[in-house]
């Protein structure tokens, strides 16, 4: 349950960006969120609705895009998505597979007024 | 309505503390080892064995991540070693900040290997890089070969992963290697060890490692 650090996190960026451009009240808040990440959407979704009171967000709704995993071989360019069982290994030639998307908690972007 | 964009990692705050942690470390030369498990895996009992076995050539201190008591540090100092204790109260996992706050109070520097011991939890740490040059993730069979599937960032990420309390395995075996191939297909690169810290099966091996590790480090 360390969502609700990450949700303090979301909020402090959103604010400090909002500030820096003098504006009011955010009204969304976008991230995209990766599969191969240790956060559960509806925790986080929980724990924003706590994070964000008496904050320039206090209003905001948050909008999570959530980000496929995806894996690619760097040795024979085989793409086996999506992966089946978490198993890393190239069903082609048996070495290990890059994760190439799905490890994202990034802010994209918030919209205020 | 304004759109401002901002394309940043949530966890940046963190990153950045992270690496001012990994650039002091480094401007001493010092091995830092970011020991994760479940709650009970062994992970001090590991500590323990792993200073009985170097200390005699090698300077090492822990810092130790519990919610409450300060009974692992204790168990460190029994040994004659440096060990610092962060309580952190409800926080599931040890951040980036924390280790900079001790660093102050807890000087690191003649060290030749620092283990910060993380919270018991196979999730949150997995996701908080501490400035660590070494991470390392112990996982008991006793907690059943599917850890690894269950738990797969956590896998993912470590550079050594030690599968604690062989003894406990099942006459055949089975679930040892089972675990051991669960390890693999998560993190096809980590050095894998298993071990009994009780019976000491396996421990020659991971201190052969992981003193060549400080060696050329």
């Amino acid at each position: 349950m360390h969502e609700i650090s990450v949700a303090i996190n979301i909020v402090e960026i959103a604010e400090a960006s909002a500030q820096r451009n003098g504006t009011g009240q955010i009204q969304l808040i976008k991230i995209r969120l990766g599969e191969f990440t240790t956060i559960v959407q509806e925790a986080l979704e929980f724990a924003f609705e706590i994070a964000r009171q008496e904050t320039l967000a206090a209003h905001a709704r948050l909008e999570i895009e959530i980000v496929p995993m995806l894996v690619e071989c760097l040795c024979c360019g085989a793409i086996p998505n999506p992966v089946r069982d978490i198993v890393l290994l190239c069903p082609n030639c048996g070495l290990q597979l890059q994760i190439v998307g799905g490890e994202e908690i990034q802010l994209e972007y918030i919209e205020v007024g | 309505m304004e759109r401002i964009a901002i394309q940043t990692n949530v966890l940046k705050a963190n990153q950045e503390a992270a690496l001012e942690n990994r650039r002091s470390f480094e401007q001493e030369g010092l091995l830092v080892m970011n020991l994760m498990s479940g709650p009970g895996a062994g992970k001090t009992s590991l500590l323990e064995a792993t200073i009985r076995a170097l200390q005699a050539e090698y300077q090492i201190a822990v810092i130790e991540g519990d919610l409450q008591t300060d009974l692992d540090a204790e168990r460190i100092r029994a040994l004659g070693s440096r060990a610092y204790q962060i309580n952190t109260g409800t926080m599931c996992h040890l951040d980036a900040r924390m280790i900079a706050r001790t660093l102050v109070e807890f000087p690191v520097q003649e060290l030749d290997l620092l283990v910060i011991e993380n919270v018991g939890n196979l999730i949150c740490p997995a996701s908080y890089d501490l400035g660590e040059s070494l991470r390392v993730v112990l996982c008991s069979v006793a907690e059943g070969p599917e850890k690894p599937k269950k738990y797969p960032v956590m896998f993912h990420k470590a550079d050594v992963v030690l599968l604690n309390k062989t003894d406990l395995s099942d006459a055949s075996g089975d679930d040892l290697r089972e675990l051991e191939k669960n390890v693999r297909e998560v993190n096809p690169r980590a050095f894998v060890f298993p071990v009994s810290c009780r019976t000491g099966q396996g421990l020659d091996e991971w201190i052969s490692w992981l003193r060549a590790r400080i060696a050329t480090h």
